[in-house]
């Protein structure tokens, strides 16, 4: 009975094709865009930050009405999927980096460049990070706006760091470093000296890249052909973990006890996202002093955080419809979009010059001087390479198990594990040619 | 499996064919509505997917159609942990069978003789674990058991010893959550098996009595064999669904690990292939599941077929 | 034989006599599991009750109960409409499969019929279709008949369920024949004999089973996720999830939120208990 739906839906998708047809100067009739988001998914400030946002948008733009569809964010890329193939109208999407890729070859994710006239999108772009521009860009075509994002941070618990004999003043700046005090923790306080972010089927392997390009390694090459977690350098990273595994200094953890136990006091340092800040610095109210610090260093090589969070896709193929999505990504991306997101929901502004200016983010940051560190590494940002092909996923967790393998497992044999699994998880990319 | 034979009176006599026609049409309207729900809702997206196993696509209809043979198989096949997951499905059963199964049983059988009150008390404050979500179910148990901040291991330290890696532990963590799974079902079998107790005729246990058979005898010779259809259902629903009953806990406490020492095998098609977007992958991983365990389920059926007794 | 009139409840002759320490040990037993099932349950609801910053607290009690997180959760989340349209949900799936069960379970127990077998245990086998495969083609018919966004879609799918059926059939197949031969001596017909002589009898199966698919229906999660569009046409358990983020998860407005959409159920089970019950009481009379 449902053997007309392809044809229905094949019907629904013609106008699917991309064309390279430029969009209208501006909107003048009534329209109705889809905003599918992940902040509305959730309650609280994310949400509420988003539904301001919109309204702010609709009142300067009264012939446009946004509808915001909540979807959390590992299942964003499904749900897209599924409303192209029943024909919903998908026009903007806050996507998730490591889904990107994905969204460019599956979900029909618009390049900026051939939809919006050059001279806007470059004054658009104007004032915005070089850095974080290029979070979006794939094959050098921009298909995602760097929207709310945030980098690796090294949290710390102050007050364990004084029972153990540290100075809270100098948090560790390279691994070996953090070893070292770590070490001091485990003898002197009760506390897990370190817990991370890095391990576990859904984070995937944005930290993770971060880590090993931190020691000159890549997990896949820049063109997205080949995998190279078994490099050297990968090995290096992965025996340094395995290490501070061996050692006691962190422990297999799921990725929510680690957060709970850092929430609760009871771990000293956390290598996360900035954007579970705010969660943090609730636990942290009254019962310790939460700092944060760079993410740390191979000896004097330079850091290479990564960033994690999304961007905005623009997926609309009718003009209009195009049209007004991007009226929407350039407000939610303007010096006011960014003052709320980064004041209301925590993330990173993209563009530096409201950091200080009273008139934006001023005022906010003397208040919240936590997200100092992670301004800072703004210059250093290396973009998260989304892993390639349908099997994107498939890849990202059989490598990450092996991490996973390498770093706690009984085997000592980190090079053999790794290059084991890069060999087989190599057959999972896309054909090349 | 019945033996109760076609009724003589419902027949009009009047249209002897249309009649015959009737009764021999008759049980297949009474399962119509069932049916041609499973079939609209189950079946024929399933039988769908089992031709998408052999292809590449995103559903989408612009993109092609690429036959890929048994590549996707050999995909699942070829993870390391499939062979791991498989053997602690099995694992898990060991655990959930006897949680599942044979404590409500014995929950049921006993409370089934104290006075009214107390046993809708204990049998209310069994069933209070189906009221939560299991996400917060699991989240809960986490706290009480974490090693640094959880009550129980404090309780533990305080006597103590030293603290025990209940979710951390790779020799552990999957009875932990075999215990999580099985403490949110005791109230779910334990209202099957009570109901079923209760149902059964009370002169047949009382004339037991009356000859002087004891309380075990009773059980033994007269509770057990007409609970046994309920229980055998029982053992059905686990073999066949404990692996999924265990997802939630599994995706909230522990994500399979650690060291995929928690994962089974619905939790890792899960993981490559349902909770993804590659339509191969979860197609594939639909039809091993229905097939591996739909072989068991037969076997199954064959056990219930000789082994029940029925009240007749 | 099942025309005698023992109706004393089962209880009485065995209060006393030779296993008095075995219902002591018994007792004990029970107590012990009481507290197993019951005290996560509390500490749920304590937790409810903490202030933000001591929500990992391990004191049995919380030192200043406030009701903070209630009042947060309502505000942040439409939570009552969503115990509304969940609780419509739950009762439209339960009354439908049901009465889908009956009737299949009735054509299953009373007839030997060709393909008989096979029918059944491809119900019992609808178990082993993991929900995320056939979830896409389900959500593409859903929005073909435009229905995406209504409760209407929510309890489409799930007409009949197998675990009904089975259970049913089960008790079906147990019920006396002699009763129901007596009755077609009588004269009556299928439809009167399955509704006016089985189904009152098996009032404690259909309450425990109506209790069962209530619950599982409330708890319902993946494909309601999928039909969400807006959370004022969503249930609860989509509610619930709203305060679970990757970016942290908002244990005190969860835990009270979901002491909230606990309560329905208590609700229903004690209801539909007291059936269980009555039914036991009055099956001496059988």
């Amino acid at each position: 009975m449902k053997s007309s739906l392809f044809a229905l839906t094949a019907l629904a998708m013609t106008a699917g094709v991309a064309q390279a047809e430029m969009m209208p100067d501006a909107v003048t009739e009534p329209v109705t865009i889809t905003f599918y988001n992940y902040n509305l998914s959730s309650a609280g400030n994310g949400a509420d930050a988003t539904r301001k946002m919109i309204a702010e948008f609709e009142a300067l733009n009264p012939n446009i009405k946004v509808k915001g569809v909540p979807v959390a964010p590992q299942d964003l890329a499904t749900r897209i999927q599924a409303d192209i193939v029943a024909g919903q109208p998908v026009d903007l999407s806050q996507m998730t980096f490591a889904a990107l890729g994905f969204a460019t070859e599956n979900l029909g994710a618009q390049p900026l460049e051939d939809i919006v006239p050059a001279a806007e999108l470059s004054a658009h772009f104007t004032g915005m990070v070089p850095n974080g521009l290029e979070l979006g860009r794939l094959g050098g075509k921009t298909y995602g706006l760097a929207y709310t994002f945030s980098t690796p941070v090294l949290f710390y618990n102050a007050d364990l760091f004084k029972k153990a004999g540290l100075d809270p003043n100098t948090p560790p700046t390279t691994w070996a470093e953090l070893k070292e005090m770590g070490l001091q923790i485990k003898e002197k306080t009760d506390a897990l000296p370190l817990a991370t972010g890095i391990y576990g089927p859904t984070a995937l392997d944005w930290l993770m890249q971060g880590v090993i390009r931190s020691n000159g390694g890549e997990v896949i090459n820049a063109d997205r052909t080949e995998m190279r977690f078994a490099s050297p350098e990968s090995i290096e990273a992965v025996t340094m973990l395995r290490d501070l595994a061996q050692t006691g200094i962190m422990k297999n953890l799921s990725i929510t006890a680690q957060m709970e136990g850092v929430a609760a006091g009871n771990t000293a340092m956390y290598l996360q996202t900035s954007a579970i800040q705010g969660y943090l610095l609730k636990g942290a109210k009254d019962n310790f002093e939460l700092r944060a610090a760079a993410m740390p260093a191979f000896g004097d090589k330079a850091v290479a955080p990564s960033n994690s969070g999304s961007a905005l896709s623009l997926h609309a193929t009718d003009p209009k419809r195009q049209r007004a999505a991007w009226e929407l990504m350039k407000f939610l991306t303007s010096k006011r979009g960014y003052t709320i997101i980064t004041s209301e929901i925590g993330y990173l502004p993209l563009r530096p010059e409201i950091v200080d200016d009273p008139e934006y983010l001023g005022e906010w940051v003397k208040a919240n001087p936590l997200i100092r560190p992670n301004l800072a590494q703004l210059e250093h940002l290396v973009p998260y390479v989304p892993l390639p092909g349908p099997n994107y996923l498939q890849i990202g967790v059989s490598m990450m198990d092996a991490m996973e393998m390498a770093t706690f497992g009984d085997n000592d044999d980190v090079k053999g594990i790794l290059t084991e699994t890069q060999e087989r998880v190599q057959r999972l990319l896309p054909p090349q040619g | 499996m019945s033996d109760i034979s076609l009724s003589p009176a419902a027949a009009p006599r009047a249209w002897p064919r249309l009649g015959r026609m009737y009764r021999a049409l008759r049980p297949y309207l009474y399962l119509f509505p069932a049916l041609a729900c499973f079939i609209i809702w189950i079946y024929e997206p399933l039988g769908r997917a089992f031709l998408l196993s052999f292809q590449q696509w995103n559903l989408l209809p612009t993109s092609p159609k690429i036959w890929v043979g048994l590549d996707n198989y050999r995909n699942i096949f070829d993870l390391p942990k499939f062979w791991q997951a498989l053997g602690n499905t099995g694992w898990y059963l060991v655990g959930l069978l006897p949680l599942t199964v044979a404590l409500p049983l014995a929950i049921a059988i006993f409370t089934q003789d104290l006075p009214a009150r107390s046993r809708n008390l204990y049998r209310a404050l069994i069933f209070v674990p189906m009221i939560v979500p299991p996400v917060v179910g699991a989240a809960v148990w986490r706290w009480l058991l974490d090693m640094n901040h959880g009550i129980i291991n404090l309780g533990l330290q305080s006597l103590g010893m030293e603290p025990v890696g209940f979710l951390s532990d790779p020799d552990l963590a999957l009875w932990t959550i075999t215990f999580i799974t099985g403490w949110k079902l005791i109230g779910f079998a334990m209202l099957i098996l009570s109901a079923a107790n209760a149902a059964i005729d009370g002169s047949l246990i009382e004339a037991a009595r009356l000859d002087g058979a004891s309380r075990w005898q009773v059980v033994r010779d007269i509770r057990l064999p007409l609970l046994s259809p309920t229980i055998l259902l029982l053992v059905l629903m686990v073999v066949l669904l404990g692996a999924q009953w265990s997802f939630a806990y599994i995706h909230v406490l522990t994500e399979g690990g650690p060291l995929g020492s928690t994962s089974n095998i619905y939790y890792l098609l899960w993981q490559f292939g349902f909770g993804s977007l590659s339509v191969g992958w979860s197609s594939a991983s639909a039809v091993i599941l229905f097939v591996g365990f739909g072989l068991m389920a037969m076997a199954l059926f064959a056990l219930k077929a000789r082994f029940t007794f029925h009240d007749d | 034989m099942t025309t005698e009139t023992t109706n004393t409840p089962l209880h009485h002759s065995r209060r006393f006599g030779p296993g008095g320490w075995e219902t002591g040990l018994g007792h004990a037993l029970m107590i012990l599991a009481s507290l197993i099932c019951v005290f996560p349950i509390y500490w749920m609801i304590v937790t409810s009750l903490r202030p933000e910053n001591a929500i990992f607290s391990t004191r049995l009690w919380p030192d200043a109960a406030s009701l903070d997180n209630y009042a947060y959760a309502l505000k942040a989340v439409p939570i009552t409409q969503m115990l509304v349209n969940t609780f419509i949900v739950s009762i439209a799936v339960t009354v439908i499969q049901i009465f889908t069960g009956i009737l299949a379970a009735y054509g299953f127990s009373r007839w030997k019929f060709r393909g008989s077998a096979i029918l059944f245990a491809a119900v019992a086998l609808t178990w082993l279709v993991p929900l995320q495969v056939v979830m896409i083609p389900n959500y593409l018919l859903v929005a073909r008949m435009g229905m995406i966004d209504t409760l209407g879609a929510l309890i489409l799918p799930h007409f009949a369920s197998a675990f009904a059926i089975m259970l049913l059939a089960q008790s079906m197949r147990s019920f006396p024949t002699e009763v129901i031969e007596a009755a077609h001596m009588d004269g009556a017909n299928h439809a009167h004999i399955l509704w006016h002589v089985i189904v009152p009898n098996l009032r404690g199966t259909i309450a425990s089973l109506a209790i069962l698919i209530f619950i599982t229906t409330w708890n319902e999660y993946f494909w309601p996720l999928l039909l969400t569009r807006s959370p004022e046409n969503s249930v609860i358990q989509i509610g619930l999830q709203m305060f679970i983020t990757s970016e942290g998860t908002q244990w005190g407005p969860l835990m009270a939120a979901s002491t909230m959409a606990s309560l329905p159920i208590l609700l229903v089970y004690l209801v539909l208990q007291r059936q269980v019950i009555a039914s036991f009481m009055k099956s001496g009379l059988r």
